[in-house]
């Protein structure tokens, strides 16, 4: 059984259609990513899987049961990190997770254990009885992360789990994401190409509520190997040469960064007229660049800034 | 209750400031100036009033700041809303989280009222008077709580308790009979629920009168204030 179904599921906002029609399964016991650049509608899908907003259209079954008309048991079984750091201030750690144990009906003696081992996972033992305020922002995610693995949940819901964390910060979340996803699925939304390839089994590239490609990060990768990103970096002078690469009919993309030039063509052939258009200059290295995750999100989502 | 019992004292401390400064100055400092209103010394006549309006404005405060900070700063109620509880037990919990902060502080104010001050009354006209506090802390939690449902910004829910609320209290006789008002004006005076709250409160401490047009007024008000905060509040985490 799947552990996540939607069914062609739209949400429409007034005249916005924040997802259109989108299908998907998830496996049970996968990390499964699902990438877009902001408002392609990833959060809305995880407020419909995590019964916080009603689908327009269609169906959605977490562990087989319908988020709307079995909400109840759908959040008995669904652990959820939002985007936000959404603790309570005038509780302390360990109160924040207690809080969120009764809310699922557990006994003390059920929860006081849990919530000891997954302090102890976190590494905030020693600061559990501390208020959250006081905590780091690495800190405050991972108690978040503690708090929706109290119960137990069977679908774990990360909606950007590293959004503003420092590089350490972020491993540590990883590293705990990773080992969990041997007892439960992981549904997690992210901008960092890095964070998807790092973690997912499988990742799903969605822009303007539909799903673009979906694949393993090496098949997303594959898909892009007709493509020919080259680098080209001159000794000297090579900001000469930029207005000649940008007017060259083949260049498909066009970005400098230092002495280096990235350059997408549109064929292979393309690669001679392109070292006619630059004989002569002072070039100290010219290869060929393997696509990385980024490049094929940039290709299906274009690189403009959402508002 | 463990965020109520952790900021105890500086809670009572500033619950009990505000009506005791009122009775201090209107009770005490007006005493020699009015002698009695219906027969009742002033310091008396505007005692349950005090007592009232503080159990009523702590049961709006908590609930409509803390559904609005809840709501709004900490994002906490999508917490809850993430767990196997249902919209209608957070809503029912906010609303009985104000007013047992309205019955605590009520209770509160009258003890220290009673050790402070002279004035006394009969513990057979507590159950009575009891009635009117819980009525109103309740239809005042509920208030509240709509405010801090639908109200995004905090300084509108100050200016709902500026323009709305204090006039209604105020006007419901807290520190004058209501036979001060025009009498063409009084039947619909005593229509207001916070009348029915002040003034039938008065009634039942000093002199053991149930009132049963208030207390009618006071249960279909809370009934209806509860089940539109309920409504209000499940329309609003469906959008």
């Amino acid at each position: 059984m799947a552990a996540v179904v939607l069914d062609s599921v739209s949400k429409v906002y007034g005249s916005i259609t924040a997802v259109d029609r989108f299908s998907l399964q998830v496996r049970q016991s996968t990390i499964f990513g699902l990438l877009g650049p902001n408002g392609a509608g990833k959060t809305t899908l995880i407020r419909i899987l995590t019964t916080l907003t009603r689908p327009t259209s269609g169906r959605a079954l977490v562990e087989g049961l319908d988020t709307q008309a079995e909400g109840r048991k759908v959040r008995e079984l669904i652990g959820v990190v939002p985007q936000e750091n959404n603790l309570d201030r005038y509780l302390t750690a360990r109160e924040n997770l207690v809080l969120h144990a009764r809310m699922h009906g557990m006994k003390p003696e059920e929860y006081n254990r849990r919530i000891d081992e997954l302090l102890e996972l976190t590494g905030l033992s020693g600061r559990q009885h501390d208020f959250p305020d006081t905590f780091s922002g690495g800190m405050q995610r991972r108690l978040v992360v503690a708090r929706a693995l109290v119960h137990t949940p069977r679908v774990l819901f990360l909606d950007e789990p590293t959004t503003g964390l420092d590089p350490q910060s972020r491993r540590a979340v990883w590293d705990h994401i990773r080992s969990l996803s041997r007892d439960m699925t992981i549904f997690l939304t992210t901008h960092y190409m890095e964070e998807a390839e790092m973690l997912c089994d499988r990742i799903v590239i969605m822009d303007h509520g539909r799903s673009l490609v979906d694949g393993t990060a090496s098949e997303l990768k594959e898909r892009l190997a007709h493509a020919h990103h080259y680098e080209l970096e001159f000794r000297s002078g090579g900001d000469r040469y930029e207005e000649v690469l940008r007017a060259l009919p083949f260049v498909k993309s066009l970005e400098k960064v230092g002495d280096t030039f990235r350059l997408t063509l549109t064929a292979e052939e393309d690669l001679k007229p392109l070292m006619d258009s630059i004989a002569g200059a002072d070039l100290r290295k010219i290869c060929l660049r393997e696509p990385s995750l980024e490049d094929v999100f940039i290709e299906l989502t274009g690189s403009k800034v959402r508002e | 209750m463990l965020v109520l019992r952790r900021a105890l004292f500086s809670e009572l401390l500033a619950v009990i400031a505000y009506p005791l400064t009122l009775y201090l100055a209107f009770g005490v400092g007006l005493k020699g100036y009015i002698s009695a209103v219906e027969g009742v010394p002033y310091p008396v006549f505007i005692a349950p009033g005090l007592i009232s309006m503080t159990a009523v404005n702590a049961a709006f405060d908590e609930s409509a700041w803390s559904m609005w900070f809840h709501r709004r700063v900490q994002r906490t109620i999508e917490e809850y809303r993430v767990t196997p509880i249902t919209v209608y037990d957070i809503v029912i919990g906010k609303i009985l989280c104000g007013f047992s902060h309205g019955i605590f502080k009520g209770v509160a104010v009258t003890a220290v009222i009673f050790v402070f001050t002279p004035f006394r009354f009969s513990l057979l006209h507590l159950a009575f008077y009891l009635f009117y506090i819980i009525l109103g802390s309740m239809i005042f939690s509920c208030l509240g709580t709509i405010c801090g449902s639908t109200i995004d910004k905090p300084e509108n829910i100050g200016r709902v308790q500026a323009v709305v609320l204090v006039p209604l209290i105020f006007m419901s006789g807290i520190f004058f009979p209501l036979s001060s008002y025009p009498a063409a004006l009084v039947p619909f005076i005593k229509l207001l629920p916070t009348t029915a709250a002040f003034d039938g409160a008065r009634q039942a401490l000093l002199h053991g009168i149930m009132e049963p047009v208030y207390a009618v007024n006071l249960v279909v008000s809370a009934t209806v204030t509860f089940l539109l905060a309920v409504w209000i509040f499940d329309r609003k985490m469906a959008e």
